[in-house]
């Protein structure tokens, strides 16, 4: 008999001989009975389906678990954006640079990080970078500024229109609709227009209107005439002339059958406005007619 | 019985599938090993979790020798606390028209069957279970076990050899 005959025996791997032999000994029929009554032999019920329910529970379970931690990271994840944004908000604000601006029928006084000093006109706009300032003393401006700029470093005005950049000097910069003036009161002024640079000395002014440069003219006095609650004007259109009331008054011009594209030279005063009125209205020789905070011009011969 | 997909075990359905055509035996293995249903039902249910959890390093071609060890790794760290009490419940033999005297004798012959099942050693009665209920081949069950088939059809033979003597009363 080989090894193991009992195991081969089951797996019918016996040889015939090796069957016969076996099948003669007294122990066979016990074996073959043991073989007939374990054949009935059955293990315990189990039910698959029912476990595997557990066993998805369980899985659903570990992922609910994975859900509560979640608020936590969640918060974190707010949190993170939360900070993020007030550094970012932060870096950028303290970037951003300082703002001044003036209403209609305002003035406004400022003083740059150098000490040099701005008198914004009313309906203006000064920008600059108070972080850079050490770097390049550079302002935007828009509408109308008086400069009063300490030695130093080149200085630079950034209009829209052109560009002045001084080292250190007085002078005055209108930069409205289509209306650009530089004008210069001490030391030497550098106007970039239309990528022409023209140098201004000292008691002269640069104007170009609708992009058009007008001739330089002569300019007196040590400051621009607003500073004196003043407005002048030489050979410039009536229409800028009226802007810049509006400007001052605070009131609301309408104009009717007027030339407003006709020169006008004179000065009209910036605090009272019937005298102002009237220094506008009787070199063109028009009239007007003035209600609460608008004003109508007309020409005589419409009436 | 290999599951030769490539799919990924993660998937819900082959996670199924090798549920469905594994764990009834993995739960007659413990079983037999143990004989405690409810650490039996442990067992299936700790290795297809244990399986999910880590079905992405499982291949699965390798998801049922990982259910296997996972099941036989559990009953290891059990049995030190727990001694094993074996207890074979459903045992319904088919209805037969035998004499009463021959149902007397077979009842007989069958509670010393069990009790002389009880007093193997566990390798054996395991080997022999697998092979007589569940129809393992010796291959089959040397793969769950980790041995050659050689030394399970030793097992197989000393099984059937002790259960004899047992029942003749040699």
């Amino acid at each position: 008999m080989q090894e193991n005959y009992l195991a081969k025996w089951l797996n019918n791997e016996l040889s015939e001989a090796e069957l016969t032999e076996f099948k003669k000994s007294d122990e066979y029929a016990s074996y073959q009975r043991i073989l007939d009554v374990s054949n009935t032999l059955e293990a315990p019920e189990f039910n698959a389906d029912e476990v595997l329910m557990a066993v998805n529970n369980r899985r659903t379970l570990q992922e609910t678990k994975v859900v509560q931690l979640n608020p936590f990271k969640k918060f974190m994840k707010v949190a993170a954006v939360a900070a993020f944004l007030v550094l970012g908000s932060y870096f950028y604000l303290n970037s951003l640079d300082e703002k001044v601006s003036t209403q209609y029928a305002e003035n406004r006084e400022v003083v740059l990080p150098d000490n040099s000093e701005v008198v914004l006109n009313a309906d203006s706009r000064l920008s600059y970078s108070e972080k850079k300032w050490d770097k390049e003393r550079n302002v935007n401006l828009y509408g109308e500024a008086f400069f009063k700029v300490a030695k130093g470093k080149r200085f630079t005005v950034a209009t829209d229109a052109g560009t002045v950049a001084v080292l250190g000097t007085q002078f005055n910069v209108e930069n409205r609709k289509g209306f650009f003036e530089v004008t210069c009161f001490e030391g030497l002024v550098s106007v970039t227009f239309d990528g022409k640079e023209t140098k201004l000395p000292a008691g002269s002014s640069f104007l170009a209107i609708n992009g058009e440069i007008r001739d330089e003219l002569e300019s007196n006095g040590s400051q621009p005439s607003w500073m004196n609650a003043e407005s002048t004007f030489e050979s410039i259109p009536l229409k800028y002339v009226l802007q810049e009331f509006e400007r001052q008054h605070n009131i609301t011009v309408e104009t009717e059958h007027v030339n407003t594209a006709q020169l006008y030279t004179g000065s009209f005063s910036n605090t009272d406005t019937n005298l102002a009125l009237k220094s506008i209205s009787m070199p063109s020789q028009i009239k007007f007619k003035l209600e609460g905070d608008k004003v109508l011009f007309y020409a005589e011969k419409a009436e | 019985m290999n599951i030769e997909s490539p799919n990924n075990v993660c998937e819900e359905s082959v996670f199924n599938t090798v549920f469905k055509t594994n764990s009834k035996t993995v739960f007659n293995y413990i079983y037999y090993k143990f004989g405690n249903e409810e650490k039996a039902h442990d067992a299936v249910q700790e290795a297809f979790v244990k399986l999910w959890e880590n079905c992405a390093k499982v291949p699965p071609e390798k998801a049922k020798s990982f259910v296997y060890t996972v099941a036989n790794n559990l009953y290891l760290n059990v049995i030190k606390a727990e001694k094993v009490r074996l207890k074979y419940a459903d045992k319904t033999l088919k209805s037969t028209n035998e004499t009463p005297e021959f149902l007397m004798e077979e009842d007989e012959f069958r509670g010393k069957l069990q009790n002389a099942l009880n007093s193997l050693p566990e390798n054996q009665r395991v080997t022999f279970l697998l092979n007589r209920i569940d129809g393992k081949k010796y291959k089959e069950i040397a793969e769950m076990e980790g041995v050659s088939v050689k030394a399970i059809e030793k097992r197989m033979h000393l099984a059937l050899k002790s259960l004899r003597e047992q029942i003749d009363g040699i």
